[in-house]
Formats: C-alpha cells, sequence, structure tokens
C-alpha cells in the first residue's frame, strides 16, 4: 500500500511536471522573434503568404486550442516537419536515436560501475594523503568538460595511429567492428564525467554512512572491515549512489550535444545543433521535448526504485 | 570557526591570482595587444608567443586572458543574478510555505527537468546567440538546484526556537527573514554559488563551442576552444591554452566548494550539479 502511494504521487508528480515543460517550450516557440510565418517564409515574403500560412498553421486560433493540437498530435508520435528539409522530425529522430542511445549506454554503464567501485576505494582508504589525492582527482574529473577532453582525444588519436578512429560512424548492424572503433572514443569521453561524477557521490555517501553509529558497534564487535563494508556500508550508500543516475543522464543527454557534434555522429544531439543554426524550430522543439522527457522519466524510475529500497520513504508522509 | 583546508585554499589561491593577473593584463596591456598580428599564422609556442599564434598570426596569450576575463565576469554576474534570485524564492518559499512554496517548486521542477546544455539551446534559439544568451541561459540552468538547497535551509531553520521566539516577540516578517533567517542560509548560498559559478563556466564554455554562446571575434575561453577544434591537427596549442585555462579554474572553484561546504557542515554531502 505504501509502494503504491508513493508510485502513485510521483506518477502524477511526473505528469504535472511534463505538462510543464511542454507549456514552457510551447510558449518559447510562440515568443520566437519574428514570427513563425516570417522564420518558414524569409523577411521577403508578401503580407498575403504570410496571412496564408498563419491560417493554414492554424495559427488564428486560441492560443489553448493551438497548445491542446500540439500536445496530441506529439503524444501520437508526429512532430511535424522540419522547416528546412520538409522531412517529418519524427522519422529522423527516430533514425537517430539509436546512435545517441548507444553512446549514452556506452558511456553510462561502464562509467557508473568503475565510478562506484573508485568512490568506495577512496572512501574506506585509511590514509590523509590516499584521500587528498582521491578528492583532487575526482574533483579534477567532474571538472574536465567534454570540449575540452573531447578535442585533446581526437588531436592523439588523428594525430598517431592509437587503434580507435576518428569520426567514421557506421550502423552497429552494418558492421559492429568499425561502428565500434568509432564509437568507443566518444563514449569514453562522455565516460570521464559520469566515473567522477559516480565516485565523488560514492565516496560522499560511504563516508557518511561510516559515521553512523552502527558502523562502530560492528567494529568493536571485531567484524571485518569487508564484511563491514558488504553488510551494512554498501546497501545504506546506495540511495545516494543511485540518485546520482539521475545527474549522469542529465549530464549525459547534454554531453551527447556536444561530444556528437565533435565527432561528427548522426545523433539526436547533433541533428538539434544542426537546427538551431539553421532556425529548424520544429526540430529543436521536437528534440527539446524529446531530452526533457527522457530525462523526467529517468528522475521517476530512479525514484521509484529508491522507494523499493528504502522503507522509510513515503511513510512519514 | 574552522578554517579552508590546503586543498581549497589552494583553490582560492589560484582563483584570485587568475583574477588578478586578467585584470592587470587588461590594464597595462601585460601579454600583448590581443589584436594585433605578430607573426606567422598557427605558429607553434615560443619565446615571443608562449602560447602560440591563431590562424590569423594574432599572439593567442592575450586573447586566452581576455577569454578567461570574459568568461568569469560573465559567469559571475550570472551566478550573481542567480543567487539574488534564487535566495528569494527560496527563502520565502521555505519560510512561508504554502501556495507559494507549490508554485515556486512547481517551476523549479520544471526547469530542473532541463539538461543543462538542452535548456541553455532552448534559450539560444529564443536570444540570439551572444554575451545575453549566455547569462541568460547561465541564470536558468543554475535557479533550480539553489532554489531548491536554500528553501530546504530556511525551512530547516524556519522551525527553529530562535525563530519561533522572535515571532513570539512580535518581529515582523522583514526581521524575522533579515535577521533570522537569511544569515543561516548564507553558508548554502555561498556553497550553491561556488558550484553554480563553476557551472557558469562550464554552460558558457559548451554554449560558445556549439557557437550558441559569446560570438567571435569577442574571445572568451569557450570561442577559443571552438576555434582551437578546427585547426586541431595543424595546431593543438589553440585548444590546450584555453583548455588548460578553463579547467584549471573549474577545478579550483569546485575544490573552494567542497572545502567551503565541509566547513559549513562535514557531514551533509551535496555534491556538484
Amino acid at each position: 500500500m505504501r509502494l503504491f502511494v508513493w508510485s502513485a504521487t510521483r506518477l502524477f508528480s511526473a505528469a504535472l511536471t511534463l505538462l510543464g515543460v511542454s507549456i514552457l517550450i510551447f510558449g518559447a516557440m510562440r515568443l520566437m522573434p519574428g514570427g513563425y510565418a516570417t522564420i518558414v517564409l524569409g523577411p521577403l515574403a508578401s503580407p498575403e503568404q504570410r496571412a496564408e500560412l498563419t491560417a493554414s498553421f492554424g495559427l488564428n486560433d486560441p492560443i489553448l486550442v493551438q497548445y491542446a493540437h500540439w500536445i496530441q498530435t506529439a503524444f501520437g508520435g508526429d512532430f511535424g516537419r522540419s522547416l528546412v528539409s520538409n522531412d517529418p522530425v519524427a522519422a529522423e529522430l527516430g533514425s537517430r536515436l539509436p546512435v545517441t542511445l548507444q553512446l549514452t549506454l556506452m558511456s553510462a554503464i561502464p562509467g557508473v560501475l568503475i565510478g562506484a567501485a573508485l568512490g568506495i576505494l577512496i572512501a574506506v582508504r585509511r590514509g590523509t594523503r590516499g584521500r587528498a589525492l582521491g578528492r583532487i582527482a575526482s574533483a579534477l574529473g567532474v571538472s574536465l568538460p567534454e570540449y575540452v577532453v573531447g578535442g585533446i582525444a581526437v588531436y592523439l588519436f588523428s594525430r598517431y595511429a592509437l587503434g580507435l578512429t576518428v569520426g567514421g560512424y557506421v550502423p552497429f548492424g552494418e558492421d559492429p567492428a568499425t561502428n565500434l572503433a568509432a564509437m568507443v572514443l566518444p563514449a569514453s569521453v562522455l565516460a570521464v564525467f559520469v566515473v567522477s561524477a559516480t565516485a565523488r557521490t560514492t565516496r560522499d555517501a560511504v563516508l557518511n554512512v561510516l559515521h553512523e553509529p552502527y558502523i562502530t558497534t560492528a567494529v568493536s564487535r571485531g567484524q571485518s572491515p569487508w564484511s563491514i563494508v558488504r553488510h551494512h556500508v554498501l546497501r545504506n550508500a546506495a540511495i545516494p549512489v543511485l540518485v546520482v543516475a539521475s545527474t549522469v543522464t542529465a549530464y549525459l543527454l547534454g554531453g551527447a550535444v556536444i561530444v556528437e557534434y565533435l565527432f561528427n555522429l548522426p545523433g539526436v544531439g547533433s541533428y538539434v545543433v544542426q537546427a538551431i543554426t539553421r532556425r529548424d524550430y520544429a526540430v529543436v522543439q521536437a528534440g527539446v521535448l524529446l531530452a526533457a522527457a527522457l530525462f523526467i522519466f529517468t528522475n521517476m524510475v530512479v525514484d521509484l526504485l529508491v522507494g523499493v529500497i528504502d522503507p522509510r520513504l513515503g511513510v512519514s508522509k | 570557526m574552522k578554517r579552508l583546508d590546503g586543498i581549497a585554499r589552494s583553490g582560492l589561491v589560484f582563483l584570485l591570482a587568475l583574477v588578478v593577473l586578467v585584470v592587470v593584463a587588461q590594464v597595462t596591456g601585460l601579454g600583448g595587444d590581443p589584436e594585433k598580428i605578430v607573426g606567422p599564422r598557427l605558429a607553434p609556442p615560443g619565446p615571443e608567443w608562449w602560447l602560440g599564434t591563431d590562424s590569423l598570426g594574432r599572439s593567442t596569450l592575450p586573447r586566452v586572458l581576455q577569454g578567461t576575463g570574459t568568461s568569469l565576469l560573465l559567469s559571475a554576474v550570472a551566478v550573481l543574478a542567480t543567487a539574488v534570485v534564487a535566495t528569494a524564492l527560496g527563502v520565502l518559499a521555505g519560510y512561508q510555505g504554502g501556495a507559494l512554496n507549490e508554485i515556486v517548486m512547481r517551476v523549479v521542477d520544471v526547469l530542473y527537468s532541463f539538461p543543462a546544455i538542452i535548456l541553455a539551446i532552448l534559450v539560444a534559439a529564443l536570444v540570439n546567440p551572444g554575451l545575453d544568451a549566455a547569462v541568460a541561459s547561465i541564470v536558468l540552468v543554475t535557479i533550480p538546484l539553489m532554489t531548491r538547497v536554500v528553501r530546504a535551509a530556511a525551512l530547516t531553520v524556519s522551525h527553529r526556537d530562535y525563530v519561533t521566539s522572535a515571532i513570539i516577540s512580535g518581529a515582523r516578517l522583514p526581521r524575522v527573514l533579515g535577521r533570522h533567517i537569511l544569515p543561516n542560509v548564507a553558508g548554502t548560498v555561498a556553497v550553491q554559488g561556488t558550484y553554480a559559478l563553476s557551472i557558469g563556466i562550464l554552460v558558457e564554455g559548451g554554449l560558445s563551442f556549439l557557437g550558441l554562446g559569446v560570438q567571435p571575434p569577442q574571445a572568451s575561453l569557450g570561442v577559443l576552444i571552438s576555434e582551437g577544434t578546427v585547426y586541431l591537427t595543424y595546431a593543438p596549442w589553440l585548444l590546450l591554452g584555453p583548455g588548460v585555462v578553463l579547467v584549471l579554474a573549474i577545478l579550483s572553484i569546485n575544490v573552494l566548494g567542497d572545502g567551503l561546504r565541509d566547513q559549513l557542515d562535514p557531514r551533509t554531502s551535496r555534491s556538484l550539479t
């Protein structure tokens, strides 16, 4: 029952947030300088052409009708057509999504595992020097933006033959080996932040748990350090580490934009960047909505998992 | 009061040194004229141009100094705006609760649902690329987290006995907020402000890198990194110079933030982003 109420509340608030996000994006697109007709037809169109286009897109309808129409079609999977190529945006997004998904999964899964292991190691280290080193290293890791690390990686791997290719993406289905050779480098660039962010959070979480009285009890009982870590620390530290997944998702959705742009990968991110330089608002609108929806969804899943793991949540409320 | 530890202090010292260097360079022309063509194009670092020259033959060092100034100033202005707005909203929402709290938190939730660069892209679509777009993006990206954290701190403080006793003894709202709530959330604001500054520099860099932030010929670290990426295989120093400065600036701000946070409360852990 507790879990049911908790889940229902969480689902409701995610839906509410998504509604807010859609209103914000819709509003932003309506505020666009110049208005829709000018953006589509350019500044030289005649007033009649503009009036005709405005009418044909339903832009004379009340604003609420327009919004309802947009939401209705967007949820049906129709994001309209690109203002530049006139191709359906949804089809293009669909063909590009696998690239972005592969990129994010290839950096997120190894990144979180390595980061969590490192974080535990840093936290349980006794020596102050090792701890200080770990602190600087993990702070450095989250201070390395992908546009700097990526640039250096591109330079090193294109200048010296180090085995991985820069660019030259082919779909995994066509040629798995070439695909991986092209994807490992961009994924590693993204993984730098994932590893450090996870390590930092894990370190803090484990340190917090290590201060708990039940750890002192376990130590005084003579339990071995490893058994303490396994039985008392990991379980209790799991929640903050799980929550870092939402930070990582947010980072990956944004970082993918920059890495795809830098490595010339045909993903959703490079599509949106291309669209914004061409003022292709239909694509920008769809891309931003998709990113926000994915992020809201991940946050909701993380919260639901935390609710399952932590029996305290949802009781007091 | 505990002092900052060594790592955090070195971060602070580095940051101050960087600011002083940028200001001195701006005032005295130290490092040379950023606009002047001093030598061959894309020359590697040498005694006359310490960080090499760019595609027009301009020395990179003065441009990096200028760009650092732009990036730091722009992020600082944005974070200051964020701090003012987030503190006002957070304190009011946390202390007053009720409908105000609900509205503020829902709006913050919505803003928080956009990954930083994605939100910045949306802003850049609305505002023409440039300084305004960069500042507006940083403000919108940093406001949600700061408001949330300040609100949580204000909420905790508002249940303390001294606040209750102030209310009972007839203190009006501005006095309660100004004398009792604000001083007690100031530390939180400082820590979050530090982290926000590093996020600001990151966002400016990313936005300018994509060509949506500061526009050339104006220099910012992001603009210089973006230019460096174009000539990467011929002139890697064009990326390395501004890249290293950017990373060191963000790193020093982050360790300073960590130090402030540990000083404020050695046990709580609110990490970056």
